[in-house]
């Protein structure tokens, strides 16, 4: 219970500080710009910029599972960043311990979304470029690559989804898993608010 | 002897009136084999419905303007548009996308905050480079300003965000276009050359680039035939301004119209150290 008020009083002081942030960056941004001070206004705005991606990130991390199937979360590698410049936000979240472990990042205007549109938009590339350790398929209606990797020395199964939306890359990766396991996983995300929220 | 003159004449007149004749021939069968194809073409046209072309002077395969007036045609057929005066060049208001964006955060509608201080950074980025096109002289070396090529483009992401560029140009296609980069990624490069010494210069053969100094900032000056000189200067930490020069006849030359703009002014405005 300790535990509990102790975290959720944290979050509350770290949203605290970034409505503190972006109060006195929109602030200095306004007052350079009026006193035609361009480059200070313009490097305020980063600032902003860079707080309204933090704040977003944190949004975000609200709406992940708290598990990845039997894989519970842990707080203490919840990371937010946010550049406040074109890869902007970033968001990841981990479950479970080694051997077993899960994660999901969110990244925008990450560097892998075109190829990986490419590949969706176009089933004769996709076609062949096909392997057999990796499928296109569907969640919640997104198109999406799926990927196997076959662990030679331990013989298990490790599965990776990447589900590009727009210029949101959600990435799930799970250790020694099955593709049924991560599927309903990924169905249990609420990709929409997400991509709502990150956009 | 002459007998032979005479009959080589002959038959090269000879052949001179079968070519024309050919010529002629040829030039009939491509009239009638034009208007065969004009008629049939309408005739296609009426066949799938469509009107009769407002123009007779359809050339075949040239889609664009000709087909004006003819909206119901697929493809190639689309007319090409004739008139319209563009978008208005309109830049975001600073001051109000900043209140947007305040009240946006307070509403937690983080996304539309966002994008209002986009909107705003993008405003400030283009009073910048105006700002900087102004600065830069009418002319450099004998050459004049182009106006119309003047332009500032950003992202407002911040991030390759500002670029200004300006052309100068004068007789005998010489030319000077000046581009100010602003947290340019381009500039990294030429810096990590400079830095680490990896422009090497060698005494034999074409000497194509070399690193030089433009009013005491470090440079590199390249050569290349098909595109002239280029001349990168990294201003402070993230910008640069590169000068290429188009039929400038010698370094020397290039040298003295990259001293004409003011750098310093430009390092000023885009608060560079």
């Amino acid at each position: 219970m300790k535990k509990i008020t102790l975290l959720g009083l944290g979050i509350i002081a770290c949203i605290a500080a970034t409505a503190q942030d972006f109060d006195k960056n929109i602030a200095t941004a306004r007052s350079s710009y009026s006193s035609g001070n361009l480059q200070d206004s313009r490097f305020a705005m980063e600032q902003v910029l860079r707080d309204l991606d933090m704040a977003i990130g944190k949004e975000i991390l609200k709406l992940l599972p708290a598990k990845a199937g039997a894989l519970a979360m842990v707080e203490k590698e919840d990371n937010v960043s946010g550049t406040g410049s074109y890869v902007g936000l970033y968001v990841n979240r981990h479950y479970g311990a080694d051997p077993k472990r899960a994660s999901i990042e969110i990244m925008n205007n990450s560097p892998l979304i075109n190829s990986l549109t490419t590949i969706l938009s176009m089933p004769i590339l996709g076609g062949m470029m096909r392997d057999e350790n990796q499928k296109i398929v569907k969640v919640q209606g997104y198109k999406s690559i799926l990927n196997k990797h076959v662990n030679t020395e331990t013989g298990k199964t490790d599965y990776e989804l990447q589900i590009p939306m727009n210029n949101t890359l959600l990435t799930l990766k799970m250790d020694d898993t099955s593709e049924g396991d991560i599927t309903a996983v990924a169905n249990g995300i609420q990709l929409a608010k997400i991509v709502q929220m990150a956009q | 002897m002459k007998i032979k003159y005479v009959c080589a004449l002959g038959v090269a007149l000879a052949l001179g009136i079968l070519s024309s004749k050919a010529q002629v021939l040829n030039r009939l069968k491509q009239k009638v084999s034009d208007k065969t194809e004009q008629k049939a073409g309408n005739e296609i046209d009426k066949l799938f419905g469509g009107k009769k072309k407002a123009g007779t002077d359809q050339s075949g395969g040239n889609s664009g303007a000709n087909g004006a007036g003819n909206n119901g045609g697929a493809g190639g057929n689309n007319p090409g548009n004739n008139s319209g005066a563009g978008l208005i060049s309109t830049p975001p208001d600073v001051k109000q996308n900043l209140i947007d964006a305040e009240a946006a955060y307070k509403k937690t509608s983080y996304g539309e905050a966002r994008y209002a201080v986009q909107q705003a950074m993008l405003g400030v980025e283009l009073e910048i480079g105006n700002k900087i096109l102004k600065s830069l002289p009418e002319s450099v070396v004998g050459l004049t300003k182009d106006a119309a090529a003047d332009q500032v483009t950003s992202t407002g992401w911040g991030w390759a965000g500002l670029t200004i560029q300006r052309d100068y140009k004068g007789a005998k296609d010489k030319q000077l276009n000046v581009i100010v980069a602003n947290n340019s990624v381009w500039m990294a490069g030429v810096n990590a050359y400079l830095s680490s010494g990896g422009y090497a210069q060698q005494t034999s053969g074409q000497q194509n680039w070399k690193q030089t100094k433009v009013k005491g900032y470090r440079a590199i000056i390249e050569f290349n035939e098909g595109s002239g000189y280029k001349l990168s200067v990294p201003i402070g930490q993230s910008s640069i301004i590169v000068y290429e020069g188009i039929n400038f006849a010698t370094e020397p030359d290039m040298m003295k119209a990259a001293e004409a703009i003011d750098i310093d002014s430009i390092k000023k405005e885009l608060g560079e150290q």
